[in-house]
């Protein structure tokens, strides 16, 4: 497949290099992954190394493997892990907190509420800075921003110079009601930084503007927590790339999806906490547009976990309130539902005597049994191996040889036994409560949304999008199943077309009717003025953002709002009554009625500002000039089940080389597509054909 | 009929999921921030005879109480397809009034096959407070519409004179008619799914998966209760007073037998039904007491029919928790949260490595103006937990009974509603010393900006506080202090349903700390240490209270 690449040179942050080569470096939970566009050649190169040890080794390791001239390339974007393990793992800084009098409580306090309803010991998460940590100051703001209380400057020095005293690597600030104002938490960081040059500050009105206190907390200590690893991090890979005369640009994907440059995310790396998994989402949505489908569901099914995310009429579905291991972050976030099921994820027998799958996982290591590095659980990928879906003899392109005889004894022991069930119903069993529990996951995700799964088209990747992807199609009864190209890198794949993207929120409660549309107009200005800062002072053009408008509005008395889109005619207009009708709208394909008659209430503005670039264009396949039965490499035994049970014997069934498909090619369920790292499994009943772009296109009979 | 594991344990998951999917359509679609905000509702399917099988989170007491409405509705009344009934009879639901229980029969192949039932608390109920909570009722005529499984459709037709005399009937007629067709929506939702899997499966399929799913379930409760040593444990508490004789602790006294794999959680010794609407309900309590076990033994299985098999729960007639027509229970929270922590105390003689401490007893409060410029606006206010048997208790936590109920921004109640906040802090009294301590209650100060405001606040058991566990320190208690550190200052420990502020007045509530867990001289210094460094308690209080030595805590800190 070749790709070619258009220069992003209207894009390019400090760049020497307008060559349009890219690379895109994503980070997942066992791999490494690398995609390399030649622009030249236009090939994509793309290579895996295991994501153990020193990151910045591997980094430099498979760009060596890559045989990829750095000094040549334009630029690298970087999907990262390292935020969302630091906050996973706890092993942040050692951060202060100041506060305004009366409110040092508050991140610990939290929200209260108890989401196990059953379970006694319910803890909220302890508070990543400690109460000896965390200072008042005097000052106070009141809801409109207006100064009730000025901030005492000494009190400030002193809680500084105390938090240094006890040896903080940062320090975060929050003030109430900063987000109207922030005056107070300016000073406050501007003499801390004074006061204590080596250590990294967070003001909360710089990282969010946006009202609820103890979630902006959580935001700007979150930010504070992981900024020393994460700094240090891209710090030794900018250093590690110069070395190498790099010079190009290094941009960061962000939670957005969109990217940021390496040094925004040094000083706000919260905004990359889900960077790992939005490549894919990005990809999903390119491709979703080649292909001209307005509703998709993306699906990355991992080792560990299948992780879920929409695009609905085009546009990818965001949130801006999400929570990381019960802590909450406000930003901007690609809206990812993820549940523990996947490859390694462990069928057993649970205290009740039912099987259960997952959510606990072999993970990488030790892996499914199969893979032979000291695995006894029984895993989804054994009973694939089991049922046939994977022959042991060409697993990864003949790179692993896998364990049959572990497989068997694993799922003899865990599963067949206790239940008294053939081996070959025992592994039907698990893939079968595998695909069910993915399946809940896509209608969950769907309805909670105000959608329905059936209109929906589904694009499977990871590397093993394609085992899931038919029982998905046949259980949702969605339009159809997309297995895009390189399904196991598309997450990397997706970076390739992200754009650099800041969006600014601002918490504004107003009434609806004592807005006017130009007042609505001049509110935006002030927004747009500051996303074209943003871009100049990043050395990026800012003339020609694509910039996307949304109002937080609410019926007046409620508390959960929409985040509606306004339109460039609706301040323009001579009343906002467009906008009105279609919160409306909005509000009833959400909760199924709306209430007309009642009063609406601003709650805040949102700006979304992005660079568009041009997008690297897919070649087309060339149209099938052999017959497709020319593809196929040998056939293989399978127990295919159509529902609960193993076929009583093994029939053996067609297997395609996914390299040697060609366009318009179309291909009849039951059949296995392969390539070296990815097996797509087609039902009876179903029937494959190939796109002009090389995708697979899954479809009921 | 015998079911392969695989297809039951698909069958019992697709059941789980379909309530899942129920409790969005509700949330989704209610009108009432009590339903998509406070998670005030519960949701179950239910089999032909009304055994649960399946249930969507919420409140757990309410999700056991919904069963035996069913069963009620069976011994009532006869069903056809397309019936949606109503019953709110606390004889029935085990709960107040404005906890209304919308159910629906399922029909497969024109037999009856299962249920889908809805409670929710209503916006309001038409009784002689907006919204409900009677603080003063004597009787439930006083508290509202009674619903006594009537049917809304009846066999598919609207019923739409008994829809219009509902809503002439409620303060909030638009809300009330908007959650109405929410939860309609709910049970619909289960039944198109329950309908589906029985087309895929077979009804009889379904149901024999989930008769085994049953007794795989019960085999579980059994081995659990079978794990508590055998014997009889009883425990007692006292209310304050009921809002009517407000001199009169009542007394509530739980007796539990264990014998072998069963148990009976018996009432006798309990007083009887007070004057005042802090009455609970039978089929309330045995609902509070099967939730409770199964949080001791099994908080995360999915929950049905099985696991309440092995239990038994008796009581005299009419007491404070067996309460029955026209006993008022508008109320009832105090007690619902009584008989959680009672059966805990209880157990935990027997089980003490398994029991928390008691958390704090409920506390809430409201502000409301009437007229033009009025509002109103309340919300219930974190306490401490109750120390575990292995840890300190969570600071700042929600009640037990209102689970999953978050507290409110401070910068959003400024911003919608005349009030300022003071503070938002731990509250440092703490009686709950232990091994290991209970969790700090909170303080939450707000000045009041306008005039002729009106505070009424909910808080019970501060003359009869809530009790530690193995040596542990009490729960403390909760104060309410108008105008603190002024002439004026008003302190209080009790309710008030009537009490005018006008602008500059400062209102302090002050919640009580979780019981403590174990003997205060085996605490572990280093968490005594830790405490100290991080301003909990003072030097010298830890060396009063835990008999710790002082230079060992310096050297520590």
């Amino acid at each position: 497949m070749t790709t070619t690449p258009q220069s992003k040179s209207n894009t390019k942050l400090n760049t020497k290099s307008d060559t349009g080569h890219h690379l895109a470096i994503d980070v997942g939970g066992t791999f490494i992954d690398f995609i390399y566009f030649d622009a030249e050649t236009q090939n994509i190169k793309v290579e895996k190394v295991p994501s153990s040890g020193s990151l910045e080794e591997r980094f430099f390791e498979g760009i060596e493997q890559l045989e990829a001239n750095l000094s040549d390339i334009e630029m690298i974007v970087h999907g990262s892990t390292q935020v969302i393990n630091t906050i996973v793992q706890e092993n942040g800084a050692k951060v202060g907190l100041i506060t305004t009098k009366g409110f040092k409580d508050v991140l610990e306090l939290a929200r209260g509420n108890r989401p196990e309803v059953y379970n006694l010991f319910y803890q909220q998460p302890t508070p990543l800075v400690p109460r000896y940590l965390r200072c008042e100051v005097t000052e106070r703001l009141d809801y409109q921003g207006n100064v009730l209380q000025t901030l005492d400057k000494s009190e400030l020095k002193k809680a500084i110079l105390d938090l240094k005293e006890q040896g903080v690597e940062g320090i975060a600030i929050c003030f109430l009601h900063a987000y109207v104002n922030p005056v107070h938490e300016q000073q406050a960081a501007a003499l801390a930084r004074e006061l204590c040059p080596e250590l990294q500050v967070s003001a909360s009105s710089e990282i969010v503007r946006e009202f609820r206190e103890f979630e902006r907390t959580s935001t700007t200590v979150l930010n504070a927590y992981t900024q020393p690893r994460m700094s240090g991090y891209l710090g030794r890979l900018e250093l590690g790339l110069s070395s190498r005369n790099y010079q190009g640009s290094f941009a960061v994907m962000q939670s957005s999806g969109g990217i940021t440059s390496s040094q925004v995310a040094q000083q706000a790396p919260i905004r990359t906490i889900q960077s790992g998994p939005a490549g894919g989402v990005i990809g999903t949505a390119e491709l979703a547009k080649q292909l001209g489908i307005e509703n998709v569901v993306a699906a990355d099914v991992g080792g560990t976990t299948f992780d879920v995310a929409l695009i609905t009429g085009g546009d990818l579905l965001t949130r801006t309130h999400t929570t990381f291991n019960k802590r909450p972050v406000l930003q901007t976030t690609i809206d990812i539902v993820s549940v523990g099921a996947g490859g390694g994820s462990i069928a057993h027998i649970n205290e009740e005597g039912g099987l259960q799958v997952g959510p606990q996982s072999a993970q990488a290591d030790p892996g499914p049994a199969c893979f032979g590095l000291g695995g006894t659980d029984a895993t989804v990928t054994d009973a694939q191996v089991i049922l046939g879906y994977l022959d042991p003899k060409h697993y990864l392109g003949e790179r692993m040889k896998l364990d049959v005889e572990a497989a068997k004894t694993a799922i003899m022991k865990h599963v067949a036994m206790p239940l008294n069930l053939s081996l070959e119903d025992a592994a039907a069993g698990i893939l079968h409560l595998t695909n069910m529990n993915m399946a809940y996951a896509i209608r969950q995700v769907t309805i909670e949304r105000g959608h329905d799964p059936r209109d929906f088209s589904l694009v499977s990747y990871g590397g093993g999008g394609g085992l899931f992807a038919a029982t998905l199609l046949k259980e949702l009864d969605m339009k159809q199943v997309v297995i895009p190209h390189y399904p196991a890198t598309f997450s990397a794949y997706g970076l390739l077309y992200a754009d650099y993207r800041e969006d600014i929120a601002r918490t504004f409660v107003s009434p609806f009717a004592d807005m006017s549309p130009a007042a609505l107009g001049l509110r935006f200005l002030e927004l747009e003025q500051e996303a074209k800062d943003w871009f100049a002072s990043q050395g990026l053009e800012n003339d020609s953002l694509k910039l996307e408008h949304f109002a937080e509005l609410r019926y007046l008395g409620q508390e959960h709002n929409l985040i509606i889109p306004v339109e460039k005619t609706d301040v323009l207009a001579a009343d906002l009554s467009t906008l009105r009708n279609r919160f409306d709208a909005y509000y009833d394909k959400a909760y199924a009625h709306s209430l007309k008659d009642h009063e609406l209430e601003f709650v805040g503005l949102r700006l979304s500002a992005s660079l568009v670039s041009s997008k690297p264009t897919i070649d087309k396949l060339k149209q099938a000039n052999t017959p497709v039965e020319d593809a196929i490499i040998r056939h293989q035994h399978v127990y295919l089940d159509s529902n609960t049970h193993a076929t009583k014997e093994a029939k053996s069934y067609p297997v395609y080389d996914r390299k040697k498909l060609q366009a318009s090619h179309s291909i009849t369920g039951p059949a296995i597509i392969e390539e070296w790292n990815s097996t797509v499994i087609l039902l009876a009943g179903q029937k494959l054909k190939v796109d002009e772009y090389g995708n697979l296109i899954m479809e009921a009979l | 009929m015998q079911v392969d594991p695989i297809t039951r344990q698909v069958i019992r998951n697709a059941l789980v999921a379909t309530a899942k999917e129920m409790q969005t359509t509700l949330v989704k679609t209610a009108h009432n921030p009590l339903i998509y905000e406070v998670q005030d509702f519960g949701m179950v399917l239910t089999n032909s005879k009304g055994q649960m099988i399946a249930e969507g989170s919420g409140l757990p007491g309410f999700l056991a109480c919904l069963p035996p409405t069913i069963q009620s509705g069976l011994e009532l009344t006869t069903f056809s397809e397309g019936d949606i009934l109503l019953s709110n009879e606390p004889d029935d639901t085990g709960t107040h009034i404005s906890d209304t229980v919308l159910y629906m029969p399922i029909f497969y192949k024109d037999e009856l096959v299962a249920f889908s039932a809805v409670m929710a608390h209503w916006a309001d109920i038409g009784g002689m407070m907006p919204g409900g909570w009677c603080p003063s009722s004597v009787s439930l005529h006083q508290e509202g519409l009674i619903f006594s499984h009537n049917k809304l459709v009846d066999a598919g037709i609207e019923n739409k004179e008994l829809m219009r005399f509902i809503l002439r009937n409620v303060r909030y007629p638009k809300i009330v008619e908007g959650d109405l067709n929410a939860k309609i929506s709910a049970c619909q939702t289960g039944a198109r799914r329950y309908i589906a899997l029985c087309k895929r499966y077979g009804a009889d399929v379904v149901d024999a998966a989930m008769q085994e799913t049953f007794s795989l379930s019960e085999q579980r409760m059994r081995r659990e209760i079978a794990s508590i040593p055998d014997g009889n444990y009883s425990a007692e508490a006292f209310i304050d007073h009921d809002g009517i004789e407000r001199d009169k602790h009542h007394k509530i006294q739980v007796n539990i037998v264990v014998t072998a794999e069963e148990m009976t959680i018996d009432w006798e010794g309990t007083d009887p039904v007070a004057k005042g609407p802090i009455n609970h309900p039978l089929v309330g309590t045995a609902a509070i007491c099967a939730t409770t076990l199964k949080s001791l033994t099994m908080p995360l299985d999915a929950t049905n029919d099985g696991h309440l098999r092995p239990l038994t729960v008796t009581a005299p007639d009419n007491t404070l928790v067996s309460a029955s027509y026209p006993a008022p229970c508008d109320s009832y929270g105090y007690v619902a949260e009584i008989i959680v922590h009672v059966i805990v105390k209880a157990l935990a003689q027997a089980i003490p490595e398994r029991c928390p401490a008691a958390t704090y007893q409920m506390c809430a409060y409201t502000l409301s103006r009437e007229g033009a410029d009025g509002f109103i606006t309340g919300e219930p206010v974190d306490g401490g937990g109750g120390a575990f048997p292995h840890d300190d208790g969570p600071t700042g936590i929600m009640f037990c009974g209102n689970g999953d109920a978050p507290n409110t921004p401070i910068e959003v109640l400024e911003t919608r509603y005349p009030t300022r906040f003071n503070e938002y802090s731990i509250n440092l009294k703490n009686r709950g010393v232990g091994k290991y301590r209970g969790g700090y209650g909170v303080i939450r100060e707000f000045e009041v900006l306008t005039d002729n405001v009106d505070l009424k606040t909910s808080t019970e058991n501060n003359q009869n506080p809530f009790w530690g566990l193995n040596g542990g320190g009490d729960a403390g208690v909760t104060q309410v202090i108008i105008n603190p550190n002024t002439e004026e200052e008003l302190v209080l420990e009790d309710r008030v349903d009537y009490h005018w502020l006008n602008s500059g007045d400062v209102v302090r509530i002050e919640t009580a700390n979780g019981g403590g867990w174990g003997n205060p001289a085996e605490r572990e210094p280093e968490r005594i240490a830790e405490d100290i460094k991080n301003g909990l308690i003072s030097l010298e209080d830890a060396v009063r209270l835990y008999g710790q030595n002082k230079s060992t805590l310096e050297q520590l800190i």
